[in-house]
């Protein structure tokens, strides 16, 4: 009887529906998290009669067809790229991104990996490093004595140095954006490496030709609704729990054959 | 005798397949533009006698079999995303996507871009406008997608409008005859294409499955019931079968 595996297949993608929606629960505070929808295509069908077909010598054509499906199958997990709320933490170091790109950070084995955590800090050689201890590109180093950090919407990093009344410009924090942002691979951390389909790394500078501006001393929460991940969750165990109850109905009227002639 | 058997087998198998239908929808309840199928059935009539050698005509048996699967059109619920690049369409008008092995159609507006800014679907079909694939600059952002499906972006740091193209919305006489190919995907074969002039494109809208769980449980229970019913019928008549074998062999002492 197909219309338990069809069943079961169903199970099967409500499960990864109920992973995928409590990764975004269990990520709604993490700094810069983007939530995932999990996105499912019909199985192909078996055309027990294919409509269309000629029906009789007359050439009468059949007006339907009896299609059987096959079932469902999970065909990615997108992720929505949308931008989160920011809330203010007043720390001096802490950057969020309105708008489009992300943080570049250089890693201990010399690749770029990109985030929108911006919960930066000043590591022993006063270098702005992500809480992981990853520098920020290019790389920022903040005077020992330096006072007054103020980071620009441009991304401009300028500190007051002692015996100075202005402020000088130390350097600049890059933004770099994908085509297809969506398409980057994460890799925990609230990291991301570049994929083919996210397309190269466009560095640039922060508010301008379509980057975001950068805000300090704010960060940018997860992008997660917890009402709408709450409806979801709910609707996919629904969906599990009716799939099961195929299985158990189909179970029931094969058993009904099997009891037969007894 | 065994015209009852044969009736209920032929009952037995609709039924079956019905089942495997129900079972589909249920299982695309969560599937983005997902139309769900329902079975239609006929009466096959058989005279089980050929020859009319009897004085009054022999009845017919009257057998079932499922003539077809006839597919819900009707619009599913809207679901706001907030992702620029989801579409619903409000309107019986189809995406056009280029597919591996030509046009196919979709109502699943999950979109995305790929590495070259090409707008396509979740299988990375390319996404169809009235002037070939719709494709985005690197620079662009606030892209906006008008009810008509007119695509706009800002282009760096221009504060008018550019077009990227205008999404495709097909339309055909009669969307139930679209064949289903799986992943979301539909063959138009020899239908006639229209350009749909009713139908709107929403954009940061996804269109859900149409699928009536409701429906879709009672229908299940109501097969499963006709089934067993029809199971029942078949051991009742076998007992029949049986008691009369066993009441005409019975040797009288």
């Amino acid at each position: 009887m197909q219309a338990l595996h069809t069943a079961a297949t169903g199970m099967a993608a409500q499960e990864l529906n109920v992973q995928v929606i409590s990764n975004n629960i269990a990520n709604l505070r993490t700094t810069g998290f983007k939530k995932q929808t999990a996105a499912f295509q019909d199985l192909i069908y078996e055309h027990v009669r294919r409509v269309g077909a000629q029906a009789s010598d007359q050439g009468t054509i059949l007006p339907v067809g009896v299609d059987v499906g096959g079932g469902v199958k999970t065909v990615g997990t997108p992720r929505s790229m949308t931008q989160g709320t920011l809330s203010q933490t007043g720390n001096d170091l802490d950057l969020a991104i309105s708008g489009e790109g992300f943080f570049k950070i250089l890693m201990p084995d010399g690749t770029y990996q990109y985030t929108r955590d911006g919960t930066f800090q000043m590591d022993n050689q006063g270098r702005v490093v992500t809480a992981q201890g990853n520098p920020v590109q290019p790389t920022i180093t903040i005077p020992n004595n330096a006072s007054g950090i103020a980071v620009s919407e441009q991304g401009q990093v300028s500190v007051t140095l002692p015996g100075s009344s202005t402020s000088s410009i130390i350097g600049q924090i890059g933004v770099t954006r994908f085509i297809n942002k969506a398409g980057l691979q994460p890799v925990g951390s609230n990291l991301f490496t570049e994929t083919p389909a996210s397309g190269a790394p466009q560095d640039g500078t922060a508010n301008s030709e379509g980057y975001g501006k950068l805000t300090q001393g704010s960060l940018e929460q997860a992008n997660v609704d917890v009402v709408s991940e709450m409806s979801d969750l709910i609707a996919a165990q629904r969906a599990y729990e009716m799939n099961a109850k195929v299985i158990s109905a189909a179970d029931q009227m094969m058993q009904s054959t099997t009891a037969l002639f007894r | 005798m065994q015209n009852a058997l044969l009736i209920g087998l032929s009952r037995q198998m609709t039924l079956e397949r019905q089942m495997d239908v129900v079972a589909n929808n249920v299982a695309n309840a969560n599937t983005n533009g997902f139309k769900a199928d329902h079975s239609l059935f006929e009466e096959f009539l058989n005279s089980n006698a050929r020859e009319d050698n009897f004085i009054a005509s022999d009845r017919k048996v009257s057998y079932v079999q499922d003539r077809g699967t006839f597919r819900d059109v009707g619009q599913g619920p809207m679901e706001p995303t907030n992702n620029p690049l989801d579409m619903a369409i409000d309107g019986n008008a189809f995406f056009a996507v280029q597919a591996n092995g030509g046009e196919r159609y979709t109502r699943d507006g999950k979109f995305s871009l790929n590495s070259t800014g090409q707008l396509v679907t979740s299988d990375g079909n390319l996404v169809l406008g009235t002037g070939g694939p719709i494709t985005f600059q690197p620079t662009d952002h606030d892209i906006n997608v008008a009810p008509d499906g007119t695509v706009t972006v800002l282009e760096g740091t221009a504060r008018t409008d550019s077009i990227r193209g205008k999404i495709r919305m097909a339309s055909f006489d009669d969307p139930a005859k679209l064949t289903k190919l799986g992943a979301n995907l539909y063959d138009a074969g020899s239908a006639v294409i229209q350009a749909d002039a009713k139908s709107v494109v929403r954009q940061g809208y996804i269109e859900k499955s149409n699928v009536n769980s409701v429906g879709e449980m009672s229908r299940m229970v109501e097969v499963m019931r006709s089934y067993t019913a029809i199971a029942n019928l078949l051991q009742q008549q076998s007992d029949l079968h049986k008691s009369a074998i066993e009441k005409l062999a019975d040797v009288p002492a």
